[in-house]
C-alpha cells in the first residue's frame, strides 16, 4: 500500500507528464481568469454596463463547466492509474461530465448553504444562536467537502450519477481506507497546495511589481498576471488536486 | 559515543563541496518560500541515510535529485516540527494569561515559573521532535511514527535522556564555534590586508567591505550547509545509538 507521501509527490509529478496539455489547460484557465467579471470589475469594464458583466459571466460559466469535465477525465485517468493527460478532443462529452460533476457540488453543498443563509438571517436579530448557526454550517461544509471528494470518485470509478448518493458505499469505501488517512491525506494536500499557492503568490507579486514599473498601467498588470497565473499556476494545482483525489479512490478499494 | 557522532558527521558533511554550494544556491532563493522545503527536504534525507546506517565514515551524501520527493519531505519534516514547536508555545501563552490577570509579586512569580517550565517543556518537545523525525525516517517516512510518543520515548530512554540533552548542547555548540571561528579568522585576515593596505597609503575601506562580502559569501555557500548537515547528520546517528 503506498502511503501518503507516495501520492502526494506522485501527484506532484503528474502534470509534467505532458507539459503540452498541461499548457493548454493553463489556457484555458487564464482565459477563465480573463472572463472572471470579479477580476476585471475594477480595470477595465464599466461597473454599470450589466449586459457586459452577464456575458461575461455566462462565459465564464461555459469554461468553468469544461474544466470541470477536464477534471471528471483527470480523475477518471488517475482511478485507471494511466500515466498520460486526458485529451480535450471530446468537447461534447468533456461538458456533459462537467455538469456531471456540478449537480454533485450543488447537491452536497446546499444543506449547509441554506442552513448558512438561515444563520446569515439569524444574525440581525438574534446573535448568539446566528454565531452557533454559522458554526454549525461551517462544520457541515467541512463534512460535505470530505465526502464530496469520495462521492466525485465513486461517481468517477462507475461512470453513473447516482453512484455519487450512494452514502453507504462511500463510507465503507472511506472507512476501508480509514478515516485518519483520508482525513490526513486530504489535509496534507491541502497544505502542500496552500504552500505552493503562498509561495506563487508571493512570486506573483515580485512579477506584477516589475509588470506594474514596467506599463504603469493597472489592466495590463491584472490581464498579464492572470495569464500567467492560470497558464502555470491554475493549471498545475488543479491536476494536481484532481491526481491525488483520484489515487485516494485507488488506495480505497485496495 | 558523542565524540564519534561528531567526528563522523564533521567528516560526513565534508565528503562532496559541490553538493554544499548547490544547497547554498537553493538556501539564497529561499525567500521564495519553496526552496526552503528542499532544504529542510535534503537535511530529511541525511538523517534518513544516518538512521539506516551505523557510524562507518564511508557512508555518501545522499543525491541532489527529485526536487519534488525533497519538497514533499521538507514540508513532512516543517509539518512536525511545527506540531511538536506549538506545545511549549501554547504553555507560555497561558502562563502569561494568567500572569496578565494577577499584580504585583505573584504576577512575577507566576510569570517565572512559567518561563522555567516553558523551558524544560521547549527542551523536550526539540528533543522528541527531532527524534520523532527520526523515528519516522526510521519507518519509512510513516507520518504516525513521527507523533508515536510511546515509542519515541522508549528510543530516547535506550539512548539515554542525559546523553541525548548532551549531545544536543554539544551540537549547539560546536556549531556556533565553527561558526564564530570561520567569521572571525576571515575578518582577522582582512584586517590584516586592510591595516597594511593603510599603511602602503591605500584606502582600506573597500578592502573591509570586500571582507565582509566574502563572509557572507562564505557563510551562505559552504559554513551554514555545512552545519546543517552536520547537525542532521548527528542527530541522526544519535538515533542509532539505541541498544
Amino acid at each position: 500500500m503506498a502511503s501518503i507521501t507516495d501520492c502526494v509527490s506522485e501527484g506532484l509529478k503528474y502534470p509534467f507528464n505532458d507539459v503540452k496539455k498541461l499548457l493548454v489547460l493553463g489556457a484555458i484557465f487564464a482565459l477563465l481568469n480573463l472572463a472572471t467579471p470579479v477580476s476585471l470589475r475594477f480595470t477595465h469594464v464599466p461597473a454599470n454596463s450589466i449586459y457586459v458583466m452577464a456575458a461575461l459571466g455566462i462565459v465564464s460559466f461555459i469554461i468553468t463547466l469544461f474544466v470541470m469535465g477536464y477534471q471528471y477525465d483527470v480523475v477518471k485517468f488517475s482511478i485507471d492509474k494511466r500515466e498520460d493527460l486526458p485529451g480535450f478532443t471530446d468537447i461534447m462529452n468533456i461538458f456533459v461530465k462537467g455538469i456531471k460533476i456540478l449537480i454533485v457540488a450543488v447537491a452536497y453543498n446546499v444543506i449547509p448553504a441554506i442552513v448558512l443563509i438561515i444563520g446569515a438571517f439569524l444574525a440581525g436579530d438574534y446573535t448568539g444562536p446566528a454565531v452557533v448557526v454559522i458554526l454549525i454550517s461551517a462544520i457541515l461544509f467541512i463534512i460535505a467537502f470530505f465526502l464530496q471528494i469520495m462521492a466525485v470518485n465513486n461517481m468517477v470509478a462507475n461512470d453513473s450519477l447516482g453512484k455519487a448518493f450512494d452514502f453507504r458505499q462511500i463510507i465503507d469505501m472511506i472507512s476501508n481506507l480509514g478515516w485518519g488517512k483520508y482525513i490526513g491525506i486530504v489535509l496534507f494536500t491541502f497544505i502542500v497546495l496552500i504552500i505552493v499557492n503562498v509561495a506563487v503568490g508571493y512570486i506573483l507579486s515580485f512579477i506584477s511589481l516589475f509588470i506594474a514599473i514596467a506599463a504603469n498601467n493597472a489592466m495590463i498588470v491584472s490581464v498579464l498576471v492572470g495569464i500567467i497565473q492560470g497558464l502555470f499556476i491554475t493549471s498545475y494545482t488543479s491536476l494536481f488536486y484532481n491526481r491525488v483525489c483520484g489515487s485516494i479512490y485507488r488506495e480505497a478499494i485496495k | 559515543m558523542i565524540l564519534d557522532i561528531y567526528k563522523d558527521a564533521l567528516e560526513y558533511s565534508a565528503k562532496d563541496w559541490k553538493t554544499l554550494v548547490i544547497l547554498g544556491v537553493v538556501a539564497l532563493f529561499s525567500f521564495l518560500l519553496l526552496p526552503a522545503f528542499i532544504i529542510t527536504g535534503y537535511n530529511y534525507r541525511v538523517i534518513n541515510n544516518a538512521v539506516h546506517g551505523i557510524i562507518n565514515g564511508r557512508d555518501p551524501l545522499p543525491e541532489f535529485d527529485d526536487i519534488i520527493d525533497m519538497f514533499i519531505d521538507g514540508v513532512k519534516v516543517v509539518i512536525v516540527q511545527i506540531a511538536y514547536l506549538v506545545v511549549p508555545v501554547i504553555i507560555f501563552i497561558i502562563f502569561a494569561v494568567i500572569a496578565g490577570n494577577l499584580t504585583g509579586v505573584a504576577s512575577s512569580a507566576v510569570m517565572i515559573i512559567g518561563c522555567l517550565i516553558t523551558l524544560v517543556v521547549g527542551v523536550v518537545a526539540c528533543l522528541m521532535s527531532q527524534m520523532g523525525l527520526c523515528h519516522m525516517a526510521y519507518n519509512d517516512g510513516a507520518f504516525t511514527k513521527a507523533f508515536d510518543f510511546k515509542e519515541i520515548k522508549e528510543v530516547i530512554d535506550e539512548i539515554g535522556w542525559f546523553e541525548c540533552i548532551l549531545t544536543y548542547v554539544g551540537l549547539i555548540i560546536i556549531t556556533a564555534v565553527i561558526a564564530i571561528v570561520v567569521t572571525t579568522l576571515i575578518g582577522l585576515v582582512f584586517t590584516v590586508f586592510g591595516i597594511s593596505g593603510a599603511a602602503l597609503g591605500a584606502n582600506p575601506g573597500g578592502i573591509f567591505v570586500l571582507g565582509a562580502f566574502i563572509n557572507w559569501l562564505i557563510t551562505m555557500f559552504i559554513v551554514g550547509p555545512y552545519l546543517s548537515i552536520f547537525n542532521a547528520r548527528s542527530i541522526g546517528l544519535l538515533y542509532t545509538m539505541q541498544i
